[in-house]
């Protein structure tokens, strides 16, 4: 009985020695694949979701160029224009100084707001033996505004001379799968310009949810919202939206949307917006977002 | 009985896995280069963390590398090629697996052909390439090129990039082995 328990034991034994010798070199190979983790790519194809920043940064050396035109009709009858009626451009320029900080600045010509930023990202979502669930980046932009009624209606007091605004944001993201990625950022606006007679808060707190979904290998449909807690109270105004489609073509980011919001400084078009989003002129935006990524140092490849 | 099956017991263990591995070399660091010539752009890229082992009693070769660790010069086609070429969160590797078809164990520098799978991007297929090998002291390196079609692997270039990325893929690989101890 005994050894009849012994013989069973062996022929296992046999069986698995057996199954030792005659494995493939392949499997063994994966035994020495070494344990390591790594960084999550792509949560966001580009810097910008289509509004705000994303998450991403790029690496050190990178020169962003950009260029965000955003179009819309006027609604009276006279409008006879091709195309669109008015048009407002953003022109920009990133330089990214190591991996993880990256430095930008902006004008746009329509509001003649001048804008800049600054970003850094704290946390990479990592996988692997080191894990790490999200990515954290830090931003903080700042806008000076030269212009008086920038959105055509009465947000600026006629005698102030410098408006500057600030904006604080911390994003946090997660790319959930390797096709859907979410990202929400609770953001601090201050604003230095505030119209004594209206009572308006200078600090407003605002949240601003993003998400993108890859439809293909180089192109993703994006959306973000913004919601202010205590917006300002003498005019009306809207939270912002965006609906949109990424598209990747090499070296260039180019990105098509449409939105409520006519400003590009943070602080301004989460704040300030003072159109719902609908399909009523002047209400919709279309924008264009052209980003060309110019590497001027390059990793040694040999 | 009891002892006797016992003995036979440790023997089927230890002693041939023992015996199969004196055979066996490996290389932790090999070196998988591979180009993409046009006369727009020239793009370049290159892992050294690529594993191999060889077992010269059967003739037998296997490669694995991880797709992320290739290194560009450009950080941006880093993120291309692991993204939306190669997918490497879906086919975080490249693995081949062969024979040593010509191969003389007593020859210092020979040139044989290694037959074998080669599986990127998820697609596996039949593969000849001419390596150098060379033996000395007991170290084995292997040297060679060869050169493969982007489509085969059905890596899709868009039609707008199709001038940035050359149809063939030209791979050179240079692995240096040594004794295998498990």
């Amino acid at each position: 009985m005994k050894t009849k328990h012994f013989f069973k034991i062996l022929s296992l034994f046999l069986i698995i020695s057996v199954n030792v010798n005659g494995q493939d070199l392949l499997k063994q190979l994966q035994k020495e694949l070494p344990n390591t983790y790594h960084k999550t790519i792509g949560t966001f194809k580009s810097t910008r979701i289509g509004l705000g920043h994303s998450v991403e940064t790029r690496k050190k050396g990178a020169l962003q160029l950009s260029l965000y035109n955003r179009y819309w009709n006027k609604p009276t009858a006279t409008s006879q224009r091709f195309l669109a009626d008015e048009v407002t451009t953003r022109y920009g320029l990133d330089y990214a100084f190591t991996d993880k900080f990256t430095a930008g600045i902006g004008y746009t010509n329509f509001d003649k707001i001048t804008d800049g930023f600054l970003k850094y990202n704290l946390f990479q979502q990592t996988k692997g033996i080191k894990k790490m669930p999200i990515s954290i980046t830090l931003v903080q932009t700042f806008s000076h505004i030269s212009l008086i009624n920038a959105n055509n209606d009465n947000f600026y007091d006629s005698n102030a001379s410098e408006k500057y605004g600030f904006a604080s944001q911390l994003l946090i993201a997660r790319k959930i799968n390797r096709l859907f990625s979410l990202q929400i950022a609770p953001t601090l606006v201050y604003r230095t310009e505030t119209s004594v007679a209206s009572n308006d808060p200078g600090t407003h707190f605002a949240l601003v949810f993003a998400g993108r979904h890859k439809i293909g290998k180089h192109t993703s449909i994006v959306s973000e919202y913004g919601y202010v807690a205590n917006p300002i109270k003498s005019v009306d105004t809207f939270n912002t939206f965006m609906a949109g489609i990424n598209w990747e073509i090499g070296d260039i980011m180019a990105q098509f949307h449409v939105t409520n919001a006519r400003n590009y400084a943070e602080d301004v078009f989460l704040t300030q917006t003072a159109n719902n989003f609908n399909f009523k002129d002047p209400n919709l935006h279309f924008g264009v977002n052209v980003t060309y990524i110019l590497h001027t140092k390059k990793n040694k490849v040999k | 009985m009891n002892k006797i099956a016992f003995l036979l017991l440790l023997f089927t263990i230890f002693n041939p896995s023992k015996e199969n591995n004196k055979q066996q070399y490996i290389a932790r660091q090999g070196q998988v280069t591979f180009f993409s010539y046009t006369s727009v752009e020239n793009i370049e890229a290159k892992n050294n963390q690529v594993l191999s082992i060889i077992d010269l009693e059967k003739k037998e070769i296997a490669v694995s590398m991880l797709m992320r660790a290739f290194v560009f010069k450009k950080d941006l086609m880093y993120e291309h090629f692991n993204e939306s070429y190669i997918e490497s969160d879906l086919y975080p590797q490249a693995n081949f697996k062969g024979k040593l078809v010509d191969f003389d164990v007593n020859l210092a520098k020979q040139t044989s052909t290694i037959k074998g799978t080669l599986t990127i991007h998820g697609i596996a297929k039949e593969v000849a390439i001419k390596t150098m090998i060379e033996n000395k002291n007991n170290n084995y390196k292997l040297t060679g090129e060869f050169i493969a079609a982007v489509k085969d692997f059905n890596i899709k270039i868009p039609a707008i990039l199709s001038s940035n990325i050359a149809k063939t893929i030209n791979l050179k690989f240079r692995f240096q082995y040594q004794p295998y101890e498990n």
